[in-house]
């Protein structure tokens, strides 16, 4: 089940690159951070479509949009708090409130860069990118959804948010197509349902077949789009199984926990539990290390779903 | 050189555009008048005498853009596109009124011709890199005009900016500085002091000249000299007067934002329209 481990970085700029042959409006914008986002072929490729800003990322958020206006698409790949957090306002107002059809990636998100501390942790990105109004928030899974997510991304028109991690992670699905806006069923179930984004869903996937094994049913979704959340897919598994557990590399408060909370508060009234860093600035150390402790890992899902169920 | 007759006929514009932003103030009884007059000759010239633009065609792929980086001078932009044609006048008295297409700072999904949506201080230049890197290549001939206020200079997102269009030579890039010397607070440089503000920007790689902005023989001769250097971006520090055109109000701090009684706005008006007639007897007269 679980396949080949890929840097996602590099999954992504190859994903870009690869586009950006039919594509010739397609244009990149690094500050100082292309050749870490998986744009080194890009750059030789291409070098009059890659624009080197330097570190200014408020700075290329407007220059992106100034390129959009003209038919470009731009787009800029950086550390997720850089690209998210700082330049927040020129999110907003230059490609949000614009309407600019640029794509903004986060990489290293969550706490994957572990051992740099809280400046370079991203738990905060889903929970403000997501009140921007016509923004999309996508987490991919695995390598196959990047790689389709990046399409789907540079085809729809408007502003896009996507996250990617650090780490290499595994190969988990066979490739299809991304529609935004909708999650995957990964494994029927009827007494539970988990409903993970990103980078957890491997140990997610891992939790609920460990759970299978003691006689724990998991209905487990995986839902690479964060905004807008696939409001029917909740529903349903509201509908069917005896409540919800959300797991994310994201403050428990704000991200795909509330996003679903929203959606059951307001639609389908059903005990939701939310899986996530509680509400500090995280700790630094061993990636794998790190997750465990927050409980985000197989172990700690597990844990959490069967105190769920008692 | 500029003739005697565009001169005129350019100032004659200019002071339909004041009479513009004063019937929208009477419209909404407030605005920021102070900035937007400071600034008005600067956009009346960009518009009227240097842009390559068709308000029936407004997205036109080689047109010339304006970007009003400090957005709360909207009513000089809303006044000059609606003297340019780019909208019905009846608009101009919707202003401050619910849902109207000209909203207290500028918003490109509401009102054709307006090409970003500022407001929030330190955006246009950047934005304008942006245009300006985009639309080079398929037309060397396009420009990016920019009017940023003295005291939106300390934003340190101008000066982000500021290195990319030195950078990139991004000589299609014309910056006027509105220095009018005043902001909400007091004196700009009591504020925060931001001189010289020209050597700054030739420490940046721009290329640089003062002028007296509200002189329109000096606006346009510079508009005719563009790009001043090859290779380089423009900034233009315009000297001008806060609420130029307004006696009451010039250089008076307190007209950074005014809500005149009606007979305050009255007076203004007529002050403005004795201008316009006494600008369109001198014009016939030069003819």
């Amino acid at each position: 089940m679980i396949g080949e481990y890929l840097d996602p970085r590099k999954e992504f700029g190859k994903a870009v690159t690869a586009l950006a042959k039919e594509n010739d409006k397609i244009v990149v914008l690094s500050a100082d951070s292309g050749k870490s986002s998986g744009f080194g072929d890009f750059a030789k490729q291409y070098p009059e479509r890659y624009y080197e800003c330097g570190i200014m990322e408020q700075g290329v958020i407007g220059v992106a949009s100034g390129l959009a206006t003209t038919g470009k698409v731009p787009v800029f790949c950086a550390i997720a708090p850089f690209v998210t957090a700082r330049p927040f306002e020129m999110f907003r107002n230059d490609l949000g409130y614009m309407k600019q059809n640029v794509k903004v990636v986060g990489r290293n998100c969550g706490i994957s860069y572990s051992d740099l501390g809280a400046t370079h942790h991203s738990l905060e990105d889903f929970a403000i990118i997501r009140m921007i109004p016509g923004v999309v928030v996508l987490a991919p899974q695995d390598p196959t959804e990047i790689k389709t997510a990046v399409k789907a991304m540079l085809e729809h028109e408007g502003p896009v948010y996507m996250r990617i991690g650090n780490p290499s992670i595994p190969v988990l699905f066979d490739e299809q197509p991304f529609e935004i806006g909708k999650g995957r069923i990964i494994r029927e179930g009827g007494d539970v349902t988990v409903i993970s984004t990103g980078s957890t869903t491997k140990a997610a996937i891992e939790a609920a077949d460990n759970l299978s094994g003691q006689g724990v049913s998991v209905r487990l979704i995986g839902m690479p789009t964060v905004c807008p959340i696939d409001e029917e897919l909740v529903i349903e598994s509201a509908h069917k199984t005896k409540g919800i557990i959300t797991v994310e590399e994201h403050y428990a408060d704000g991200g795909l926990g509330t996003l679903v909370s929203e959606v059951c508060s307001s639609k389908c009234p059903v005990k939701v539990k939310r899986l996530g860093i509680p509400k500090t600035y995280a700790s630094s150390g061993p990636y794998d290390e790190l997750l465990a402790y927050y409980g985000l890992d197989a172990k700690g899902i597990e844990k959490s779903v069967n105190e769920f169920l008692k | 050189m500029a003739n005697l007759n565009d001169i005129t006929s350019l100032e004659l514009t200019a002071s339909k555009c004041r009479e513009n932003v004063i019937r929208m103030i009477k419209a909404s009884e407030h605005g920021h008048i102070g900035g937007a007059l400071s600034c008005l000759d600067i956009v009346t010239a960009v518009y009227f005498h240097a842009m390559n633009v068709d308000p029936l065609n407004p997205k036109k792929e080689d047109r010339d853009r304006f970007i009003l980086s400090a957005g709360h001078k909207c009513l000089a932009q809303y006044a000059v596109l609606a003297e340019k044609g780019y909208f019905p006048k009846e608009v101009l008295d919707t202003y401050g009124s619910l849902h109207s297409k000209i909203p207290g700072h500028p918003d490109m999904h509401k009102l054709s011709g307006v090409e970003a949506n500022t407001g929030a201080l330190g955006h246009g230049l950047s934005i304008a890199c942006g245009m300006a890197l985009g639309v080079r290549d398929n037309y060397p001939d396009a420009k990016i005009y920019i009017v940023m206020g003295d005291g939106e200079l300390p934003e340190g997102s101008n000066w982000e900016a500021a290195s990319v269009a030195s950078h990139y030579h991004l000589d299609n890039i014309v910056l006027f500085i509105d220095n009018n010397g005043l902001q909400i607070s007091g004196k700009v440089e009591d504020v925060m002091n931001m001189t010289p503000i020209d050597e700054r920007f030739k420490a940046f790689g721009w290329a640089v000249r003062n002028i007296d902005g509200n002189d329109m023989r000096e606006v346009i001769e510079t508009l005719d000299s563009i790009p001043l250097e090859k290779g380089r971006p423009t900034a233009i520090i315009a000297h001008t007067v806060k609420c130029r055109g307004l006696s009451e109000g010039e250089g008076n701090i307190a007209f950074h934002y005014w809500s005149p009684s009606k007979e305050e706005a009255e007076a203004a008006e007529k002050e403005i329209s004795d201008r316009t007639q006494a600008l369109e007897q001198k014009s016939g007269e030069n003819r």
